[in-house]
């Protein structure tokens, strides 16, 4: 299947928006893979993390967010501490995740959660779990 | 001494372990800890997007607290907190658009005055006027290792500790400005002020697979497991934590773990300030030792305090 | 108007230059030549399209023949690209060069301004600022300069060698400074070298032998540069012989005072894998062949604590008394060919720092590989002696890195890692190479060729990703990479690990090129003149580059280097005599006070204070003429040569008159 790249505008709205949303430069990245590399989880993931940010690059909106990729990071950094450009890749992923809310995508909300695991756990990773990945 | 502290809402319900023995070890060191009036959640998860400023409401109103109460240093033992609370901090300091939504935004809200408790809306905008601190740095910079080991009454034989920092301490390293995310030292160095033999293995920063534990738990189960097998591998007797939902994952999953990973025969884990408490001569009662799902006795052995000769 | 150098009025032409659009496309050039078309002073004015073109100047050199013109105006781009152009131009017309003014109306000008209206009238404004300065210039005539015909070449590695037999076959002496005990620099400590996989020593050796035979040129090794005064064609130099305690025309190399010596001393030809004693010689093939005895490990000179050694001597080549001494020389030319060194492992935390022992950089694993070296040639990890059955190469360590280390690419490890990892699956072919790559870079001769080789003949895998943690688990290194190419996340076990170390600025290097004022890049690599002109020269006059001191390069191009530099050398030493600039500053003695502060400001340490007339003076050859000896003279005795306070005035004046 050959994917037809958007030109001119429409390539660049969806890349401008994720570096706004991320503060980030996507094109200082050279895909090393060094941030899929030290990923804890990257072994669960779709896609890895250079490859959400080539997707990026190249304007393929659609496949970026269809990804499980982006409701498995872990917000721990690793990426962003090794990457020799200094990209945070958490930041990126988080400015995907944002585009998809008004879509209302729920990766992963309090009706996942049953209630003996709601009784066990600290409080903190609802919080933060729900954050990141519900709507 | 008096500080403020900021236990963060996981240390008063389901972790009080960690809130328990920081109160007891401040207390051997002459340190009052004073919680800011009316604190609330601090959010757990720092906005990582520009737009999600809303975000940075909850922790900027406890910093704000902390300073209408006349404190400039905020501790916290929970990482989490620390994370939040931190560059939250150094956002509205750093970025004056951020400032001044932030403090748009919460000039609505209700102020509670500590001794009177009278309520009322005015407030002056937050700066980024407190510095937010690890209770491990606390304890290295204002304290002093050497007022440490003066104040020690048991002696803990070098037992050989792995330091676990996990993610949000030292990461990203820019903005926490803690320690070299790849060759720390503040944890080791605490440890070995306090008695211990400060263990070195390679995992002690990688993630213990955080809030994964609950929306993809076998993630979480091997990354906790990983960092269990490699201090133990390293010599480790226990491995000391500093953050709730680490100690969940691998505490109390533990069980999990080993069910997995049938190699594993376990590891105790406990926090650094139990251990901190401990070699301050803080009875065993009072450490929160109730709430670990693996026994932590070989680490609270029954030694019994002493005066130590330093 | 104040006083005028001469009683006729000048007759200057103006000449103002479109520059294609560059000028023409944001000031209206035609308008500024109408314009001060009956400026006092200016008998011609004319605009044309590209001045420094041939028509363009033979325009300048007929109308100075025609119209008589004493003086020249030029409103163009900056001078640093044409004044010698226009200059030359005058004189074939008979017009003393120093008439020439270049009005640069287009750096300073059309390319930083955008409102057409205001640029134009900031042209003319410009360009009366010159005429003012024009109407008072004099005739000056450069000042000659003797040249030493003899050069100086700082490092004894394979470019400062190159370049040093060079100049000397050309017929001139070299001094070639050496701070090691033996020449060969890096180059003598690699095994095999890409793309020709020649032995390393071999091809470098009979070039040290060269050199140490060489009629012309002096060899001085263990000797350390202090200082270099002077000016280009004649620089003083101050050099340190570092005290060897061995007399190397009288040592044998019997070795038997190496036998007897009780210290043991990590071995830093070896990279620190293997010993030496306190008195040792480097390498077998070392130049000179002699001894040394390293004082900072021996146990004891002043007073002799041990004194085997001596004892031993048969030619009685051992003396504890020698010290250190100051040997002058005195040359023309300098080349610098310092050479590098290699990034610390200790930067890279995520790969364990210098942790692990058997986590080893290229130099290490060239030591290991050549048969001169630890291990006799067999691969043998450091830790334990075992042969790895599993090796990973990690390319761009630190290189490529805009964070933490180093932002540019080292050139040399793309080719090296392919060399390292096919000649071990040459000596250890049941073992298993994998090289960690984020490009490969093969862009000189043969590059290419040899390193396709490394994957279709000798099977070496190479995976796209950088590696992003290097640990130890038991006996292994754990190697945690990704392959970009199929998307997978991959962990390696591996027996040894080599990384591709950056390449940096030679260590200890920094205090004496900041001594010898040698201007340096942001990496403290040496600058040179211009990076794509003036490849082998430095900005200082008299001081040329060689090799890895100016930038990571490999070793076809380092010799290529060494030798441009050398005929650079030879292009200096050929002219009869320099010619120095004259628009340098003088002193009036009969307004000059002594009261020194001139002497304070000059940077080239040019001017002195003669005690028997009570006035300063001024050694014109080492003025290079930057004016700030006369902005400080408080009584204007120092004044510059067509730039005196005069003409500085002059020239505010007639920009900011309306």
């Amino acid at each position: 299947m050959r994917v037809k790249l958007k030109s001119g505008r429409d390539q660049r709205k969806f890349i401008e928006r994720i570096e706004e949303l991320s503060g980030e430069n996507v094109f200082a990245c050279y895909q090393c893979g060094r941030c899929s590399a030290g990923c804890p989880v990257a072994s669960e993931m779709d896609l890895l993390p250079n490859q959400i940010i080539r997707l990026v690059q190249m304007g393929l909106e659609e496949e970026a967010l269809r990804s499980k990729t982006l409701f498995l990071c872990a917000s721990c950094f690793t990426c962003e501490s090794r990457c020799p450009k200094g990209i945070d890749m958490a930041r990126v992923m988080e400015a995907v995740r944002h585009i998809l809310d008004p879509k209302g995508r729920d990766a992963f909300g309090p009706g996942e959660v049953s209630p003996e695991v709601a009784r066990d756990v600290p409080q903190q990773v609802l919080v933060s779990l729900f954050r990141k990945f519900s709507k | 001494m008096k500080i403020h502290y900021y236990p963060g809402c996981t240390l008063k319900q389901k972790t009080t372990a960690l809130d328990i023995s920081t109160r007891e070890a401040m207390k051997r060191l002459d340190i009052e800890l004073v919680e800011p009036e009316g604190w609330s959640c601090c959010g757990a998860e720092y906005p990582l997007t520009e737009e999600k400023i809303v975000g940075l409401a909850a922790p900027i109103r406890v910093l704000r607290q902390v300073r209408d109460e006349g404190g400039d240093v905020l501790v916290t033992t929970c990482s989490f907190c620390f994370a939040v609370l931190k560059r939250a901090d150094k956002a509205v300091r750093d970025d004056p658009l951020k400032r001044k939504r932030i403090n748009a935004f919460l000039r609505d809200d209700i102020k509670i005055d500590p001794l009177t408790k009278e309520k009322s809306t005015n407030f002056e905008d937050y700066n980024g006027e407190v510095q937010v601190l690890h209770l491990l740095e606390y304890l290295r910079d204002r304290v002093g290792y050497p007022k440490i080991r003066e104040k020690l009454k048991r002696d803990l034989k070098s037992l050989p500790v792995a330091p676990y920092y996990g993610c949000r301490m030292l990461r990203p390293q820019e903005e926490m400005a803690v320690d070299n995310p790849d060759s720390p030292r503040l944890f080791e160095e605490f440890l070995e002020a306090v008695g211990c033999a400060a263990v070195d293995y390679p995992f002690k920063q990688e993630c213990c697979g955080s809030y994964l534990s609950v929306s993809l738990p076998a993630a979480a189960t091997e990354a906790s497991y990983r960092v269990l097998r490699s201090a133990r591998m390293n010599g480790a007797k226990a491995v000391a934590v500093t953050c709730p939902l680490c100690f969940y994952n691998m505490d109390h999953r533990q069980d999990a773990i080993k069910e997995t990973f049938l190699d594993f025969p376990g590891l105790p884990v406990v926090f650094f300030t139990q251990v901190l408490a401990w070699a301050l001569g803080v009875d065993k009662s009072v450490l929160g030792l109730g709430e670990h799902r693996v026994p932590a006795d070989g680490v609270f052995g029954e030694t019994p305090a002493t005066e130590v000769r330093t | 108007m104040t006083a005028k150098a001469k009683n006729k009025e000048k007759r200057i032409g103006l000449f103002v230059c479109h520059c294609g659009v560059n000028i023409a496309g944001v000031v209206d050039v035609e308008k500024v030549a109408q314009v001060l078309k009956d400026y006092p002073g200016v008998t011609f004015s004319t605009d044309y399209v590209y001045m420094c073109s041939d028509p363009g100047q033979q325009m300048i050199i007929d109308t100075i023949k025609e119209k008589h013109l004493d003086g020249i105006i030029v409103a163009a781009c900056s001078p640093t690209l044409h004044e010698k152009t226009f200059q030359e131009a005058a004189r074939l017309a008979g017009l003393n060069p120093y008439q020439i003014e270049i009005a640069n109306i287009r750096e300073q000008d059309s390319w930083v301004h955008t409102d057409k209206e205001k640029a134009t009238k900031k042209a003319v404004k410009i360009v009366k600022s010159h005429v003012a300065k024009a109407r008072l210039n004099e005739n000056l005539e450069p000042i000659k300069v003797d040249v030493n015909r003899r050069a100086l070449v700082i490092g004894g590695g394979v470019s400062g060698l190159q370049a040093a037999l060079d100049i000397a076959d050309h017929g001139y002496e070299v001094i070639v400074v050496e701070k090691n005990p033996s020449i060969g620099g890096k180059m003598i400590q690699l095994s095999e070298t890409f793309p020709t996989l020649d032995c390393s020593q071999c091809i470098l050796t009979p070039k040290m032998v060269e050199v140490s035979r060489h009629p012309r040129i002096k060899l001085l090794t263990y000797h350390e540069v202090d200082s270099i005064s002077g000016f280009v064609g004649n620089f003083k130099v101050r050099i340190r012989k570092k005290p060897r305690y061995v007399d190397e025309t009288l040592c044998n190399l019997c070795n038997e005072c190496e036998k007897v010596c009780p210290q043991v001393v990590p071995d830093e030809f070896n990279m620190g894998l293997s010993y030496r004693k306190a008195i040792y010689m480097p390498f077998p093939q070392a130049i000179p062949g002699t001894f040394t005895l390293d004082a900072e490990h021996c146990l004891g000179l002043n007073p002799v604590r041990c004194g085997k050694c001596k004892d031993v001597c048969e030619k009685k080549a051992i003396d504890y008394d020698m010290k250190e001494t100051i040997v002058e020389e005195e040359v023309g030319a300098v080349v610098v060919a310092t050479g590098y060194d290699l990034y610390t492992m200790q930067s890279l935390g995520e790969y364990g720092g210098e942790k692990y022992e058997d986590v080893v950089n290229g130099l290490e694993f060239e030591r290991i590989l050549s048969a001169s070296g630890p291990t006799g040639g067999t691969i043998r990890r450091p830790s334990d002696g075992k042969i790895p059955k599993s090796v990973v190469f990690v390319q761009c360590s630190g290189s490529r890195d805009t964070e933490k280390h180093l932002p540019y690419c080292s050139k040399i490890c793309c080719m090296y890692t392919a060399k390292h990892a096919m000649m071990y699956r040459h000596r250890v072919p049941d073992g298993q190479a994998t090289v960690f790559y984020i490009d490969v870079r093969t862009g000189g001769k043969s590059f290419d060729e040899f390193y396709v080789r490394t994957i279709e003949e000798d099977k070496v895998l190479y995976l796209r990703g950088k590696v992003s943690k290097i640990f130890k688990e038991g006996d292994k290194l754990i190697v945690w990479g990704v392959d970009t190419l199929t998307g997978k996340k991959v962990e390696v076990e591996a027996d040894m690990v080599v990384l591709a170390m950056a390449m940096v600025k030679a260590d200890g290097v920094q205090d004496l090129l900041r001594k010898l004022k040698i201007a340096t890049d942001i990496h403290g690599f040496l600058a040179e003149a211009h990076p794509k002109l003036r490849p082998v020269e430095s900005l200082n006059a008299g001081f040329y580059l060689a090799g890895c001191a100016h930038g990571p390069k490999d070793i076809p191009e380092t010799v290529a280097q060494a030798s441009a530099a050398a005929a650079k050398v030879g292009n200096l030493f050929a002219q009869k005599e320099l010619l120095h600039e004259p628009t340098v500053v003088p002193v009036n003695d009969e307004l000059c006070s002594g009261c020194g502060i001139c002497i304070t400001m000059c940077p080239y340490v040019a001017r002195s204070l003669d005690p028997a007339r009570g006035v300063v003076v001024v050694n014109e050859i080492l003025c290079e003429g930057c004016g700030a000896c006369a902005a400080a003279c408080p009584s204007g005795a120092a004044q510059q040569r067509n730039q005196t306070d005069n003409q500085i005035f002059s020239m505010l004046r007639a920009m900011l008159r309306e």
